[in-house]
């Protein structure tokens, strides 16, 4: 049973999508268990593959293998590292929380709930993709479903000339929406978000298809690439560039983020929260499953372009949250900023940053999960996201308030929440290398602040409208249990991060010894205190850390 | 050259499914004339009936291998004509089943309709055994016969006369210029099969006559430039004579394209690749960018088939085995979504009576299984994983990028995300948009049964190619020796055992 877990994973989701369509619309809560049901199959599951995980024995593990064409080299070859791990364990969450949090949608609630199975599956499927060719197929599958769910269950976002603040008057125009064209629909929205993923990942494809066709492997297994195939000059430097950038923009890098914040704000609750939480990271996962294993001098050579890109997306995404007045926008931008982090993480290319970057993508993907939950929940009650004109709900929903100001708390990086563990491994790991980034990301650090208490203020406190005196607060089982799974999903990690840093650091290790060829001098994983107080591990190999950083 | 016209049973074996096909295509027509009360619903399963024992017998004939050439070298019979035959048999079933319902709007012939449908899918099927320049010409001509008449049957609509008027004029035209490269050919090289031609000297007049011909072919898969009767005579057809002619005359061109290409003309080569690589990227970028401004859905199509066919000219391109294995999976591919897509076309029609993409809107909340289909055949179209259009996609760029053609691939992959715009236009009316009029539609029996087959050819070779790849590998081998190295299966080495 244990070396099935991953196909249980992957195709619980798409089973319960399969099954949906045999379901009528109007037998609403067998279409709701249905759902339900396998994401919560899928969820054990994954738990189980984050405990069962060894990080002793590191590597892959939990790999299937089965033949899927001969003439093409391509077999579905499914297995985990210490990277793919937690996001695996993130995207069962989130799709769990994300069935919960579209509980009250009236609207076709059969094909939403397929839809967004299928979406859920196909981030899962990248993050267990063993072959380059099921990589891109996950990938570019998981980008049609999000032009559905936005177009159909999605909102228009208002022209932003015509928003206006409290007393009705007209706000100033923010600087994020200039390449908008005035074009807020949703369907503009939809549409944007798949050509540019489109756009990029046939950039991907082609990088894909000559590394297939250079390696002369006739082979697309990432494996038997990473061993065997090597490339250089300019040939590598091509590819690789086919690859970080056909990939980046999924993720999102400046100047490839445009179609995110928009994506963010059209979209429902559900979709928002795999959109940022786990969708987001396919890119970053597939620039270093793909980028980092089978062209490692290269990456060693290039990734510098990371680090310089990272400090735009860090601090333009930090300003253009903090004047958004849309409460989609703020956290949308502030998500493209934070995927900034996870940049600069990985182009240090070190033990400690990258172990970081992989651990803020776990994180992040918690923090941003509750905040949109929560934006949706304020946008069902007051069908609107206009931060100026709202204010004062923490009477009405005394709840959701705390728990934004938990997810707030977790998004900044308190110390207690698995965000804060990340963030000073990101900021210590790259210090060596790139001390400039590492004050830009401080910086950014302390606009996170800005934005999100501007906005937990603008939502909660102060005076409250008149005509919002009838909004609900979360009172059921159904609509507490999601954010109060992912809240203590954060902050359980971010006291006891021991499981999770040495999976995480297993994955790494190899990885970076690979592309630096310096071997990592710090303890062994293991060998850390099991569960210890979130600062000692970083601290720890800190020194031992900058004995062996290359200058 | 004499011709031994003594046949022996195993020779006429051979020609047993054209053989029985003409026989029942008589059953057909005396059926029809001899019996006053019979309508044509019978008729078109009769015909349906006769298409599937052809089917069954080829079937036969690939399982135990019966190959071979006939009339000196002028038929030929082997694993790959079996193939397109087996395409063209089942393109020709599926728009039989479509018509059922369509029939009724002719006035007058409406027997005869499935007698010139079933006579065009036996001269089709002679085209993909045509093995020298005569058996080109005749059985080219013969196939495209019973589609003027198609194409104009709908009388008293004047849309559909000038469909047919500008299909014939066009097609007696391209049979002029087919005519004439025949003639400079024979006269250059004094040989007419096309494996003699092999290592003839490329002399101008060769040249030339090799153009022609290849104007003539590219006017039947309507690859630009020779293009341009393709949206009109779309657009005025009767539906599933539109349907017939998106799929059956390029499948059965492309193999006389193969024939052509690989066989007379491989020396050549480096020459042709260049004159194939020009033609794919036009028919790509100009049936693409022109599909962006349609407003009627077989427009859409008929563009969006041209791009089809650049395509598949990048297989042709490539010029290898692999190549070839790829053009014919990815016709299996078009076939089933493009078919499919026009069974959805014609159950709008029939609800609504127009092809307008606006009258699209909110399909659905009219029928959520139309637009369901609907998605899933236009995806495929575009190449979206994980249905078949993807797969056959993604076999054709392999092929290409082994023989190093990178700008036709760029090409090629810009143009996927092109396409995929207008895909979506027609799936943002059909699921974002509110319905103008909410009354559902019902869809008839062999409408739906087209659908099925055609989501369960999309959906199958999508996930699971395995069997067809193999089926498409084995038709071609008899390529493998001719073109080098790549058409050896490689096996992935295993990097442990599991």
């Amino acid at each position: 049973m244990a070396e099935y877990t991953l196909l249980i994973i992957l195709f619980a989701p798409f089973v319960g999508a399969l099954a949906l369509i045999f379901v009528s619309n109007r037998q609403l809560s067998l279409v709701r268990g249905i759902a339900a049901g396998s994401a919560f199959v899928s969820l054990i599951a994954s738990v189980y593959l984050f405990y069962a995980y060894d990080p002793l024995k590191g590597g892959y593990q939990f790999i299937q293998r089965i033949e899927w064409s001969r003439q093409l080299g391509i077999s579905l070859h499914l297995g985990v590292d210490g990277i793919g791990t937690p996001l695996v364990l993130a995207s069962g969450i989130l799709l769990f929380a994300g069935i919960f949090v579209s509980w009250h949608i009236k609207d076709r609630v059969k094909e939403f709930y397929i839809w967004i199975l299928i979406l859920a599956a196909a981030t899962i499927g990248v993050f267990m993709s063993l072959d380059l060719f099921f990589l891109y197929f996950f990938y570019e599958m998981s980008v049609i479903p999000m032009y559905l769910l936005l177009g159909m269950w999605g909102s228009h976002t208002k022209k932003y000339l015509e928003m206006t603040d409290a007393e009705g008057l007209k706000q100033r125009d923010s600087v994020g929406f200039i390449f908008n064209f005035g074009a807020n629909s949703k369907e503009y929205a939809a549409m944007k978000l798949v050509l540019f993923l489109s756009a990029f990942a046939v950039a991907a494809l082609m990088g894909i298809l000559l590394i297939y066709k250079f390696s002369g492997l006739n082979t697309f297994d990432i494996l038997v690439l990473r061993e065997q195939a090597h490339f250089s000059g300019p040939l590598a430097t091509l590819i690789w560039l086919l690859i970080f950038f056909g990939f980046a923009s999924i993720a999102p890098i400046w100047p490839l983020h445009s179609w995110s914040p928009v994506g963010h704000a059209a979209a429902p609750a559900a979709t928002s929260m795999l959109h940022a939480g786990v969708l987001m990271k396919l890119g970053h996962f597939s620039i270093i499953r793909v980028a980092f294993e089978i062209l490692p001098e290269t990456t060693r050579e290039l990734m510098p372009i990371a680090a310089v890109l990272c400090i735009f997306s860090i601090i333009y995404g930090g300003l253009v949250a903090y004047y958004a007045k849309d409460t989609k926008y703020v956290i949308g931008y502030s998500s493209s900023s934070h995927m900034g982090y996870v940049f600069l993480g990985m182009a240090a290319l070190d033990y400690i940053s990258l172990s970081g970057a992989v651990i803020y993508m776990f994180a992040h993907a918690m923090a941003t999960g509750m905040l949109f939950a929560m934006a949706g929940w304020v946008y069902d009650q007051t069908h609107t996201r206009d931060i100026p004109s709202l204010g004062g709900l923490s009477n009405r929903m005394p709840f959701i308030s705390a728990a934004f100001v938990i997810g707030c708390m977790a998004s900044i990086g308190m110390p207690g929440t698995v965000n804060f563990i990340a963030e000073v491994m990101i900021i210590v790991g790259s210090w060596n290398k790139y001390p400039f980034q590492v004050v830009v990301a401080v910086l950014g650090i302390v606009l996170t602040m800005a934005y999100l208490f501007k906005m937990m203020r603008g939502l909660f406190y102060g005076s409250m409208a008149e005509k919002y005196s009838h909004s609900h607060d979360a009172v059921t089982v159904v609509d507490r249990m999601p954010l109060l799974i992912m809240i203590t999903v954060s902050i359980s990690f971010g006291i006891f991060p021991g499981h999770l840093y040495s999976v995480v650091r297993s994955g790494v290790d190899p990885l970076i010894a690979r592309i630096t060829k310096v071997v990592p001098v710090a303890e062994h994983p293991m060998n850390l205190p099991h569960a210890t107080s979130p600062t000692v591990p970083t601290s720890a190999s800190h020194e031992a850390l900058a004995k062996v950083t290359p200058r | 050259m004499t011709f031994s016209l003594t046949l022996s049973v195993s020779d006429l074996l051979l020609l047993l499914p054209e053989l029985f096909l003409t026989a029942w295509l008589c059953v057909i027509l005396i059926v029809d004339f001899s019996f006053k009360r019979i309508v044509q619903e019978q008729l078109a399963y009769l015909s349906i009936l006769g298409l599937v024992i052809t089917l069954a017998c080829l079937a036969w004939f690939d399982v135990t291998g019966i190959t071979g050439t006939l009339f000196g070298k002028m038929f030929v019979l082997d694993r790959m004509a079996i193939f397109f035959k087996v395409m063209i048999l089942l393109a020709t079933i599926l728009v039989i089943l479509l018509s059922i319902d369509y029939v009724h709007r002719f006035a007058f012939f409406r027997g005869e309709y499935y007698f010139l449908v079933v006579m065009s899918a036996l001269g089709m099927m002679f085209m993909t055994s045509a093995n020298d320049l005569l058996s080109l010409f005749v059985t080219l001509e013969f196939a495209t016969f019973g589609f003027y008449v198609l194409v104009s049957y709908l009388r008293d609509d004047m849309a559909s006369n000038e469909a047919g008027l500008k299909f014939f004029i066009l097609g007696v035209f391209a049979a002029g210029l087919l005519a004439y490269g025949i003639s400079l050919v024979y006269g250059e090289t004094g040989k007419l099969v096309f494996s003699d031609m092999t290592g003839a000297a490329p002399t101008t007049g060769l040249v030339i006559g090799f153009l022609l011909i290849f104007a003539a072919l590219g006017f039947k898969i309507g690859a630009v430039p020779f293009h341009s009767w393709i949206p009109d005579t779309y657009h005025g057809a009767p539906t599933p004579v539109t349907a017939f002619l998106s799929i059956a005359p390029k499948v059965a061109a492309f193999a006389i394209l193969l024939r052509l290409f690989l066989v007379a003309l491989a020396t050549f080569k480096p020459a042709w690749a260049l004159l194939i690589v020009a033609t794919s990227i036009l028919s790509m970028t100009y049936g693409n960018i022109v599909a962006i401004a349609q407003r009627n859905v077989k427009r859409l199509l008929a563009y969006s088939g041209i791009a089809q066919v650049g395509n598949v000219l990048i297989g042709l391109a490539a010029g290898t085995k692999m190549g070839t294995d790829s053009i014919l999976f990815y016709l299996l591919t078009y076939l089933f979504a493009n078919l499919g897509a026009f069974a959805v076309i014609m159950a709008i029609s029939n609800a609504v009576g127009s092809d307008e993409i606006d009258d699209y809107k909110g399909l659905n909340r009219r029928s959520p299984f139309l637009a369901f289909a609907m998605l899933i055949f236009l995806l495929s179209l575009a190449g979206v994983p994980p249905l078949a259009g993807f797969i056959g996609k993604l076999y054709i760029f392999v092929a290409a990028i082994k023989e190093g053609l990178y700008i036709l691939i760029t090409v090629g992959l810009i143009n996927i995300v092109v396409s995929m715009y207008y895909y979506l236009i027609v799936v943002k009316k059909m699921y974002i948009n509110e319905p103008l009029d909410s009354s559902p539609i019902k869809t008839t029996g062999p409408l739906r049964a087209v659908i099925y087959v055609g989501l369960a050819g999309t959906l199958v070779i999508g996930i699971y190619p395995q069997p067809f790849l193999d089926w498409a590998v084995a038709a071609t081998l008899m390529f493998s020796n001719l073109l080098g190295p790549a058409a050896s299966i490689p096996v992935p080495v295993v990097p442990f055992g599991g």
